[in-house]
């Protein structure tokens, strides 16, 4: 397991070992030049081992926004672009979500991890050309808790002293944020939270130059930054957004001349134009893993590709699960939630709808989460005659007088065919159910209203930390317990691992946590999200991370062959 | 015939005062399941503060009459709110996209008229010659075909494989920027598919009907050439009711074209509309609904005037004929 020093200086270990595993990858490839058949190779082999050339432009499918402004964007979507055009103080590594050192060279938490101070990178430009200053940082911040944006991701601030007052319009100011200086940050928690590091990394919390905000009333449409890569002109909705790299960028600079996002209504469409050679970062259509693999290769990783290997299907940081109502009976029963866990062949699930390659959940916390333990959730695995064992000692023997449940899910994508499955499971222990397909507004409505028995959850972790998951879907006050779970013992044990200052000490609290959910299975978890995606036979290195934020910097463009 | 076209556009006021009352009933809480606000954060949440702050921001705290005058008085400056969903000036949207709608319809409605109306015109002139048997069999199989799977074919077979090929190809979807005649063909095909193999039969239907009538009759016993027959006597008879077919037709394209949309990326308002509805993204329904509604009114208008000038039994507007 890794580990996380207090203070990290210029700390660029991590940043080394990803060129080198950017190398060996490449060298690796050379090698197998015969493979990929469409990039030259000859680009590739010499040039002191780095190989990569510059130029291109690399366009990416996407629908269209909500937002692509960091003060509003709350979709992965909105987010790929925002993470290309920003910076925040840290930001974590594309395959390992280890903190590296971003606008913040360095950053350290006072005793108890309540006041944080990050000390900013000199000479870091905006995409305007001025310096980014600590005060950009406290702006952007203040912006996002201002209640005439009403953003709906000022909830990433919340730990922050004064944060819920200027949300609820008693400050006009953000009174834990100070700016010592230019160069230093100084951010006063509303209670311990040693865990606030990763919050930081998120892409959205980067700094914004009020004087250009001010300037434009179309601001959020035609942004400046402070990250590797600028627009090229304004967003044009349901068309494109444009990005050229930013010259005066601090960091690596990128290969690639400039990103081009186009927006398309329909997955298949953009696979058409991928096909076409129009397109270089798309989705699989669904259905289609196997042949779309066996045409294109699959990235050893699941996370890099290159050409002959542009298949991306890497575990991603979020799940997939059934959402059980813990105020019902018979779900208020911990027995009857066991068996209904047992019950599901979430394999089968994962091979019918996405050829195996989803991972199916035997936790609440994906793999790839610091402080993952294998087996936390032991009943959340496959086996009838357990199920059944469960559900006779629930009082309800091959399912006697256990009502006819319904399971609710939003119509619409693959869910239907999910469920299906899930009602053919459960029918094999006994338990009789029907099908409550619902569009997404009367979904929403029941799952608000408590009129359901079992429902489709998703979740996506914003910052790779358990405690992500943990704390937001299970402690009774979290607005996102959607299965009503309430537990004293797991709400003392996920709040005291929360604020526990040792990392080693916080997960081993969180896997506490996790293992008192795996007794009480609040809810059945199915499957991990993976990716599900593909680059063109022209893009080489491109790491696509678990929390789905390409890089942009390091991947580059092979001539076209055409 | 002023007057007539005065009285109708005068008719249209009370049915779009009917359209926005009904449209802001559907708001009303209980009427339709879901809140719009509930539904932005996707499975996430929204706090109970954010929730507050964006009930305000879009009005909602207000009660629904106060809405409605609101809304009403905005209407008649050009403001059409603000987009719960999209965070964008509903205005803005529509002036940015009635016109690719626009173009897009003007476009099918060209190719219906066109291949439509000369197809039927030849198949009837040339009855159960081989022409029009071609013409039977192939309306039947585009009128059975279904759009998106049309245009999905002709992408794959002009887009891909003519570019494998190395034969002229044309762009998958998109209309190309700056927009572009290329990227209109496949798209304007597709939504006139069905359309113009309506067109075609009714218009043959027409004119064998037609040709059938005394006054062709008259005209051929005058020694008038066949040609002149069809031109001048039967076709302008015969244009009625494909007229009226095409007037609604072009009624429905404006107000967007979904699937064609969808399979081509287009960027009309059919599939911003329909959006709109499943997020209850009322703002952009009303505004839709609004544009389109005028739109129609207006095209039936031009429709029903334009029988005038190709019957001379109807006269609008003068006493009773």
């Amino acid at each position: 397991m890794v580990s996380f020093p207090k203070e990290r200086g210029c700390e660029l270990s991590n940043r080394f070992r990803s060129i080198i595993a950017v190398v060996l990858a490449v060298a690796m490839l050379a090698t197998f030049a015969a493979l990929g058949g469409c990039t030259t190779s000859e680009e590739k082999a010499d040039e002191g081992g780095e190989g990569a050339v510059k130029g291109g432009t690399l366009s990416q499918f996407i629908v269209e926004p909500f937002a692509i402004t960091p003060t509003l964007a709350y979709e992965s979507e909105g987010i790929y672009i925002v993470s290309a055009m920003f910076d925040s103080l840290v930001e974590y590594d594309p395959i390992t979500s280890e903190l590296q050192p971003a606008a913040a060279e360095s950053w350290s938490p006072n005793e108890d991890a309540s006041v944080w101070t990050f000390n900013l990178r000199q000479g870091a430009k905006f995409h305007n050309g001025r310096e980014v200053k600590a005060e950009d940082f406290k702006y952007a911040w203040e912006r996002m808790l201002d209640p005439a944006m009403a953003s709906e991701i000022s909830y990433h601030l919340l730990a922050v002293k004064g944060a819920t007052e200027m949300l609820e319009g008693q400050a006009t100011e953000l009174e834990g944020v100070k700016a010592l200086d230019d160069y230093t940050l100084e951010v006063t928690l509303a209670e311990p939270y040693p865990d606030f590091e990763l919050v930081v990394g998120h892409p959205c919390l980067g700094p914004l130059p009020k004087e250009a905000v001010d300037a434009d009333p179309k601001f959020d449409e035609n942004l400046i930054g402070n990250g590797p890569f600028k627009m090229a002109e304004p967003w044009v909705h349901d068309q494109y957004v444009k990005l050229v790299r930013f010259d005066d960028y601090y960091g690596d600079e990128p290969y690639v001349d400039g990103l081009e996002f186009k927006i398309f209504k329909d997955a298949e469409t953009a696979f058409l134009e991928f096909e076409a050679g129009n397109l270089d970062f798309t989705e699989v259509p669904s259905g289609r893993l196997a042949d779309v693999t066996a045409k294109y290769g699959e990235a050893p990783d699941g996370y890099t590709s290159n050409p002959g290997e542009q298949v991306l299907v890497g575990p991603e940081l979020g799940i997939y699960y059934a959402n059980i109502n813990n105020t019902k009976a018979p779900f208020d029963n911990p027995k009857v939630r066991e068996a209904i866990n047992l019950a599901i062949n979430r394999q089968a699930i994962s091979d019918a709808l996405f050829d195996g390659s989803r991972k199916p959940a035997d936790s609440i916390s994906p793999e790839g989460i610091l402080g993952y333990e294998a087996g936390m959730w032991p009943q959340s695995r496959y086996d009838v005659e357990a199920a059944k064992a469960a559900l006779a000692d629930a009082g309800y023997p091959d399912g006697e007088g256990f009502p006819t449940i319904k399971l609710l899910f939003n119509t619409g994508s693959y869910h239907d065919q999910v469920w299906q499955l899930v009602q053919a499971d459960l029918k094999a222990i006994g338990i009789e159910s029907e099908l409550d397909s619902a569009e997404w507004a009367v979904y929403k409505d029941k799952l608000k209203k408590k009129e359901f028995d079992i429902a489709r959850y998703g979740w996506v972790y914003d910052y790779p930390i358990m405690e992500n998951a943990l704390y937001a879907l299970f402690y009774s006050e979290s607005a996102d317990n959607q299965s009503y779970y309430v537990s004293e013992e797991f709400d003392a044990q996920v709040l005291k691992a929360r604020s526990t200052l040792d990392l080693q000490e916080r997960l081993a609290g969180m896997r506490e946590a996790d293992k008192i959910l795996g007794k009480d299975m609040p809810v059945a978890p199915i499957m991990f999200y993976s990716h599900f995606d593909l680059t063109s036979d022209r893009v080489n290195d491109f790491v696509y991370s678990p929390m789905n934020i390409p890089d942009y910097v390091h991947c580059w463009i092979s001539e076209s062959t055409e | 015939m002023l007057k007539y076209v005065a009285r109708r556009i005068l008719q249209m006021i009370p049915v779009f005062f009917g359209v926005t009352v009904i449209l802001f009933i559907l708001r009303a809480p209980g009427v339709l399941p879901g809140d719009p606000i509930e539904m932005l954060t996707g499975d996430r949440v929204i706090s109970e503060v954010t929730y507050n702050q964006l009930v305000q921001k879009h009005g909602l705290d207000q009660p629904l009459y106060v809405q409605y005058v609101t809304y009403m008085k905005n209407l008649f400056k050009g403001d059409l709110g603000l987009s719960y969903k999209k965070n964008r000036s509903v205005t803005e949207i529509f002036v940015e996209k009635y016109p690719y709608t626009l173009r897009l319809a003007l476009a099918a409605i060209l190719i219906e008229m066109i291949v439509g109306l000369s197809v039927g015109i030849i198949s009837a002139v040339k009855r159960y010659s081989f022409w029009d048997v071609a013409v039977t069999l192939s309306t039947s199989i585009l009128v059975s075909l279904p759009v998106f799977w049309l245009g999905m074919l002709m992408q794959v077979l002009f887009g891909i494989y003519f570019k494998r090929w190395g034969l002229p190809y044309l762009p998958i979807s998109g209309m190309g920027n700056p927009p572009d005649l290329a990227h209109l063909i496949m798209p304007a095909i597709t939504l006139a598919s069905v359309s113009t193999a309506y067109v075609a039969r009714i218009m043959r239907s027409q004119m064998i009907d037609v040709s059938q009538q005394d006054y062709i009759r008259t005209a051929e016993a005058k020694g008038l050439k066949g040609g002149a027959v069809v031109r001048k006597h039967a076709l302008k008879n015969a244009l009625i009711p494909v007229v009226t077919f095409i007037g609604i037709d072009l009624g429905a394209m404006l107000a967007g074209a979904i699937l064609t949309e969808t399979v081509f990326n287009w960027p009309g308002i059919g599939y911003e509309i329909y959006l709109a509805i499943t997020a209850r993204d009322w703002p952009i329904v009303t505004g839709g609904v609004v544009i389109v509604v005028i739109a129609y009114m207006i095209i039936n208008l031009l429709v029903d005037v334009s029988y005038a000038f190709l019957d001379p039994r109807i006269r609008y507007g003068g006493e009773a004929a």
